[in-house]
This record gives C-alpha cells, structure tokens and sequence, in this order.
C-alpha cells in the first residue's frame, strides 16, 4: 500500500512553500505530488502531475464530483505509469490541495474508490495554518475552518514572522480540532517523517489512540468547542454497544449530517465481541470498515467517539443513540 | 411502548425538531401515540400492530408510512416535515484506512 498525504491550508498559509522543502529533503524522496492548481509552484520534480481543477469552491461538499473523477484518473494514471516502469517507483504520495479546497471529496475519493483503495491507504490529512494572519483567515472563510476541523495534522507556519498571536491562534486550533497534532514550522521546515506518520490504528498503543482521538490522558473526552458552526465533542458509553445499535446509529448520522459531519472516529466495546475493540472512522457519509484490535489498549474499555462537525448538536446525537439503544434493549427483551 | 423507549423517542422528536429547525409541538395521545405539529403539517407517530413486520407508522395528511425502527421514523419525519430533505446513505469504504 502506498500512503498518501492531503496538504490542504488556506490561500497564501505555506503549502507550497513547505511542499517545495520538503521535496528537496532526502527523505521525502520517491515521493509523487499531485497539485490541485496548474502554475501554483513551478516544481521541478519527474513525478509532478497536476490534476485539471485550478481550484474549487466548496461550501457544503456536494461539488466534490467535480474533482473526483480528475483525481481518480490522475490517480490511477500515475499508478499505471508506476507499474510500467515510466516514472521513479515512488513510494508515497502527496496530494497538495487549492487553497479555497474543501478536502473532503479529495478524502471520499481515496476511501471509496475500490480500484485505489487497493493500492492506496491515506495516511494523513495536514493542513498548513499561517501564524500570523491564521486566526483572522479563520474568523473570516468558513473553507479555512473546515481544512482546519478535517486535519490529522497542523502545521503553523511563518512562526518566525508571528509575534504573540500563537497563543490565540493555538487556543482556536484546540477548539476547532483537539486532536489534531500541531507542529511549527518555521521557514517551511518540518520534518518529513511526520508527515506521514500519523499510525495505523491497530498499532496504536493506549496513549496514541487516545492522542489520535484528541483525549486527555485519562481517555476522558476533550472539552467541547464550538466555532464558526464547527462543533468537537465526544460521546461516552460504559456500557458495551450492541453492533446493531452501532450500525443504525452510523447510518442516522450519515443520513441526517450528510456533508456536516467532518469527521467522526473512535474506539467502540461492541457487545457481541468485547474483547476487540472497533476502530471507527469516517468522513462525512463515507465511513471506513472498522479495524478490529487484537485487545484493548489499556484498562479503559468505555466505547469513545470524537466527532467534529457543523452545526451539529452534542444533544441530538445523545438522544439519537439513546432512541436505539433503548429500541434495540426492547426488541431483544421481547425476543428472549 | 417500554417506559425507557418512550422517553427516548420523545426526546430525540424535540432534539430532531431543534436540529432540523423546526419550530413544533409534541404532544402524546390517548392511544400512547406521539403527534407532531410542526411546520403547518401534523404528523403521527404510532407503534405498529404486532401482526405486521414492522416497528412504527409515520402517518401525516398525505400518507401513511412505515419503519422497522426509530431511525426510520426519523427519516419520515423528517421528510414528512420537509419536502425538499434528501437523505444521505452511509457509504462503506472497500478497505481499512492506512497500511
């Protein structure tokens, strides 16, 4: 499998800048880049393909069908070109969005197309938040919010030109996506590796899977935030989920938030096999298979769902599992 | 209808409201069904006969649906409420995210 990177961040917030060093650092070598903007940064680099889109302006996500097909066919291209000996055997990809992007068709099309999904595991999601004008970029362009909300990774840039906004700027950051890793870069400079390593799931150990899910050290669920309509909180259960209850729950969320909810994952206790905890991610209505982990990660076995959307409520959702929780103990109290 | 699940479908009716931002009134009647008066339509929510396969109907002026579960209730009230609601369907990747 081939891990691939999404590089998102506002207009002018230093992805190409941090694009261009990383692909002259020697462990960013083998790496293709796919630039969603013709002319953005003159790269000069044998595996650069750009996709046809100079930009696209997404507000609820329902575009994404415009650049879906050109990514995929880029994609595939690529991986063709691969095969054939016609390009350097590159070992990992960057995809470096506009930055008006929203990245979530960029996402939907790297989770859901079953001839990439083959090939092609997405590793992270980074975006690039300029220090200095960041908190204001945020206030002002709702696409800027939602890069921010949809990343595994930031990364704060210009942070030599910044001078006392960091602090701001962090405390929003943590708002709008506790479980993001935040890394500075300053002058573009970032180590490669970090890039990529974002960890699979199953591999996590207890203190990264509750970093992956933006929990404190005691697994307990971040403070809840709310900005510019993106909310991020969690949903706790002692008790164990039964898979139905889970499976009708994931399916009402997709239903009813569609395009608003950014993001959800977590580690479900799934009634019917309490011993392997369910790794559960999804973006928006696309949702990955869940990854079954050999054993819990520590003592703590209570399920833990992080989810970042727009204008969603905490409390609906509560009510929401409730409803089936408490129709799924009925059926089976009339069944027994 | 279980004392537990009648709480909770009530609940989750005026969360639903509030989230779909719709204005309305819940009320419970005699025959333990839930009416909805929102958006200039009433709209009732009852438990199915045990002799058919499913759950709940969902029965407003128009017409009458039904639903194996409240997550189906909730889509028909929700498209009972608002013609225009389209609804999402989750999508499974093929594979588990990273290698």
């Amino acid at each position: 499998m081939i891990p691939v990177v999404v590089l998102t961040g506002f207009l002018g917030s230093g992805k190409t800048t941090l694009l261009g060093r990383l692909l002259r650092h020697p462990d960013f070598a083998r790496t293709a880049v796919i630039i969603n903007e013709f002319g953005e940064v003159g790269l000069d680099h044998d595996l650069v393909e750009a996709s046809e889109e100079s930009f696209v302006e997404l507000q609820t996500g329902c575009l994404c069908c415009a650049v879906r097909g050109d990514l995929a066919l880029t994609l595939a291209n690529l991986l063709r070109r691969r095969d054939a000996g016609t390009v350097h055997p590159f070992e990992r990809i960057a995809i470096e969005t506009s930055g008006l992007a929203d990245p979530a068709p960029i996402l939907h099309t790297l989770m859901s197309d079953a001839h990439l999904a083959r090939r092609l595991a997405l590793a992270a999601v980074v975006a690039t938040v300029d220090t200095v004008n960041g908190l204001a970029t945020l206030e002002r362009y709702p696409q800027s919010v939602k890069q921010v909300a949809l990343a595994d990774r930031l990364i704060l840039t210009k942070t030599d030109l910044a001078q006392g906004q960091c602090a701001d700027l962090a405390a929003r950051l943590a708002a709008l996506n506790p479980a993001a890793k935040r890394e500075q870069a300053a002058f573009g400079e970032v180590d490669p590796a970090r890039l990529f390593d974002t960890g699979h799931p199953a591999s996590l150990r207890a203190r990264d899977l509750s970093a992956w899910l933006g929990l404190d050290g005691r697994g307990d669920a971040p403070a809840a935030g709310h900005h510019a309509g993106i909310s991020c909180f969690a949903i706790l259960r002692n008790e164990p989920i039964k898979a139905i209850a889970l499976t009708l729950f994931l399916e009402a969320l997709a239903e009813h938030c569609g395009a608003d909810l950014l993001r959800l994952k977590g580690i479900v206790n799934i009634a019917e096999n309490p011993d392997h905890p369910a790794v559960i991610h999804g973006v928006q209505h696309v949702f990955h298979p869940p990854v079954w982990l050999d054993r819990w990660p520590s003592r703590d076995r209570r399920s833990r769902l992080v989810c970042i959307g727009r204008d969603i409520q905490h409390a609906w959702i509560e009510a929401l599992i409730r409803a089936i929780e408490a129709e799924v103990a009925e059926v089976e109290a009339v069944g027994a | 209808m279980s004392g537990e699940l009648d709480e909770a479908v009530c609940a989750l009716l005026e969360h639903s409201l509030r989230a779909w931002r719709v204005p309305g009134k819940i009320h419970r009647e005699a025959d333990g069904a839930w009416l909805i008066a929102a958006a200039n339509k009433r709209v009732r929510i009852a438990r199915a006969p045990a002799d058919l396969p499913f759950r709940w109907t969902v029965a407003d002026a128009e017409r009458r649906r039904s639903a194996t579960s409240v997550t189906g209730v909730l889509r028909h009230v929700r498209a009972a409420l608002d013609s225009s609601y389209r609804s999402v369907s989750l999508r499974i990747a093929p594979l588990p995210p990273a290698p």
